[in-house]
């Protein structure tokens, strides 16, 4: 469950009918004003451990805190504004990380900047029924790596931790 | 000097001249530690279970991580993975972005993912599709020279092969044979199990996170804790088996259902049940019989300019315990609270629900201008039990750990440098530490060892199975 902010505001003659989300996690314990991601009509709500414990009350005229969300129309078949939209709802930044890409990473270098074997492609095993019989030799297998590991040597990039 | 040089006279000999003196001249406990447990040189100490071999046929976490721990250990344990394809838990990586190549010879371009990782260290890899009556036969071969295996298809399913321990156990009578599933024999014996259902299923989600009044909603550990648990209690299992069969010489069979891995760590709860019929409600971040004694939200991030979200927006809580009449008396005048502590002067007052409610808002009220290093730093300055709550990264820079080997880096013969923890956070042993060798190994990297080596099969015969899919 998500707690919301349902709009009833007339706008033109009709229902503005835009359901607000508020992120729970964020919402438990905060006081302050919240604009309609579709007519920026400006709500109160206090909550107090995520119980609604005032609002939500109408402030025209005063400047919000914060931007819903997410917000959808559920009778204009469900037309939303995802998160992020500037001026309409906020950025959802709770991300495991901030560059996540969702292809594969082949980093060659661990945060400690010494070498990471096993980025794509990497060379066939060497014998039978697909064995790895030895240690993967840097220097042999991948030369380049292995001269770019002596550089930031060299510039004492190459940490212990 | 003794008159007799023949005799020899305690005060004569060098060391310590009586008990009190060698107390005196015993190292400081923590230097002994360090001494006893050597943590880094781990590889210079014998194995414990050396000797011991295992044959595992299994798939994600709970049961690879179950023979696992035996190969931390010293076991040499053998995982037979379908040809080509390998554990499906290959195939799981964290937000499909941390593989490690290659998976295998024909496909170069599939890697292993990251979620691989802890549950199959030092593991030999072998091929072979057992189930067809080619490799009977074989499969046998390896039962003979093995003490166990580790199994985890749906109940019934080795048996239909004539692969389960009713049959082993002709073959080899001191076979241990573990089956570990979802639910085991019973009524719902089909029914199949994840981490999530287990935590579910069994009463342990139900209790977990803040109560819907307060926001919250039942829910799951992030990470697959039955999974990592189960393995863990089907070890000791493996291990008793293990004694009684020094003692009998004779194997046994072990069947695990895993959902009753979260029914076991409930504590309390169903005692609870049982005597006056109450159900136990969750709790979250605060303590049903302690108070006050819980997670706090902070107003600050240590970390406002940082990139990454769980440093910028979640490093707020912080840990606090005082529970006792004088540290939550401490806690009180410390955070201006004064009247809370006239109102709620003992523990029992203290523990009901809408005090804890009243509690909690006033120290999150308190903290609420400041970081969560601040409010850590006050506390401890007033003597009380306080910690920041730390992220994986605050874990890995932490000297604590690093001092004690719980973190650290491994040269991988395959993989390169590799931060793990693994074996390494299982505690310390003196004589017989756990220890990694390898993260995994690619699908089959292990075949000529086993099939040559071990069982005695030709290269001709092995390059025929491989070419046919069979190993």
């Amino acid at each position: 469950m998500c707690d919301i902010i349902w709009c009833k505001k007339q706008v033109d003659g009709k229902d503005c009918d835009t359901i607000n989300y508020l992120d729970p996690y964020y919402f438990w314990n905060w006081e302050g004003k919240i604009a309609c991601a579709e007519c920026g009509t400006v709500y109160y709500i206090h909550m107090i451990n995520g119980f609604m414990y005032k609002g939500p009350e109408e402030r025209p005229g005063e400047k919000y805190d914060i931007l819903p969300l997410y917000a959808d129309k559920p009778y204009d078949g469900y037309s939303n504004y995802r998160p992020g939209v500037e001026g309409r709802t906020r950025p959802y930044e709770c991300k495991p990380r901030s560059w996540l890409t969702g292809t594969a990473d082949m980093v060659k270098f661990s945060i400690r900047n010494r070498p990471v074997r096993g980025w794509r492609p990497q060379p066939p095993s060497a014998g039978l029924a697909g064995q790895f019989p030895y240690n993967w030799d840097i220097q042999k297998l991948t030369p380049e790596v292995w001269e770019e590991y002596q550089q930031k040597l060299a510039k004492g990039e190459v940490k212990d931790w | 000097m003794a008159k007799d040089p023949r005799v020899t006279r305690i005060e004569d000999l060098p060391g310590p001249k009586s008990q009190g003196e060698m107390d005196e001249m015993k190292m400081p406990y923590e230097e002994y530690c360090k001494k006893a447990f050597d943590v880094g040189n781990e590889h210079t100490k014998p194995e414990a279970l050396k000797g011991i071999k295992w044959l595992s046929c299994t798939m994600y976490i709970f049961t690879p991580h179950s023979v696992a721990n035996l190969a931390e250990l010293g076991a040499q344990v053998v995982k037979i993975e379908m040809p080509r394809m390998g554990d499906a838990m290959r195939h799981t990586s964290p937000f499909n972005e941390c593989y490690l190549y290659p998976l295998h010879d024909t496909r170069p371009m599939t890697g292993t993912g990251l979620g691989f990782t802890n549950a199959n260290p030092n593991k030999y890899f072998l091929t072979m599709d057992y189930h067809i009556p080619e490799m009977v036969e074989v499969f046998y071969g390896l039962v003979k020279k093995f003490d166990g295996l580790t199994e985890l298809y749906r109940p019934g399913t080795m048996d239909k092969w004539k692969m389960s321990y009713r049959y082993l156990s002709e073959i080899n009578p001191r076979f241990i044979y573990v089956w570990g599933g979802g639910f085991g024999y019973g009524p719902k014996i089909f029914g199949g199990s994840y981490d999530i259902l287990g935590q579910a299923h069994a009463g342990l989600a139900s209790i977990t996170g803040m109560h819907e009044y307060m926001g919250g909603h039942c829910t799951k550990q992030t990470n697959w804790v039955i999974d990592w648990q189960s393995g863990n209690i089907i070890t000791c299992s493996i291990l008793a088996a293990i004694h009684h069969r020094r003692k009998t010489g004779l194997g046994t069979m072990i069947e695990f259902s895993q959902v009753q891995v979260p029914t076991r760590m409930l504590g309390h709860t169903l005692p609870m049940y049982g005597k006056f019929g109450i159900v136990r409600q969750r709790w979250g971040n605060w303590d049903t019989q302690l108070c006050a004694h819980g997670i706090i939200l902070c107003g600050k991030s240590d970390f406002p300019d940082a990139d990454n979200p769980q440093d910028k927006f979640d490093a707020r809580y912080v840990m606090v315990s005082a529970f006792q009449d004088a540290d939550f008396k401490e806690l009180c005048a410390i955070t201006g609270m004064k009247n809370l502590y006239e109102k709620y002067k003992s523990h029992n007052q203290r523990c009901e629900g809408e005090a804890q409610v009243e509690i909690y808002t006033a120290l999150e009220k308190w903290a609420e201008d400041k970081s969560r290093s601040e409010v850590a730093k006050i506390l401890q300055d007033a003597g009380i039990l306080a910690e920041p709550v730390r992220n994986d990264r605050e874990v890995y820079e932490s000297p604590h750990y690093r001092e004690r080997g719980t973190v650290r880096w491994l040269d991988d013969p395959l993989f390169g440098d590799m931060l793990l923890h693994a074996g390494y956070s299982c505690g310390l042993m003196e004589k017989t530490p756990r220890r990694i060798n390898w993260h995994w190994r690619p699908v089959g990297a292990d075949n000529k060892k086993v099939y040559q080596d071990w069982l005695g099969v030709p290269q001709s015969k092995i390059k025929e199975w491989y070419d046919k899919a069979w190993i």
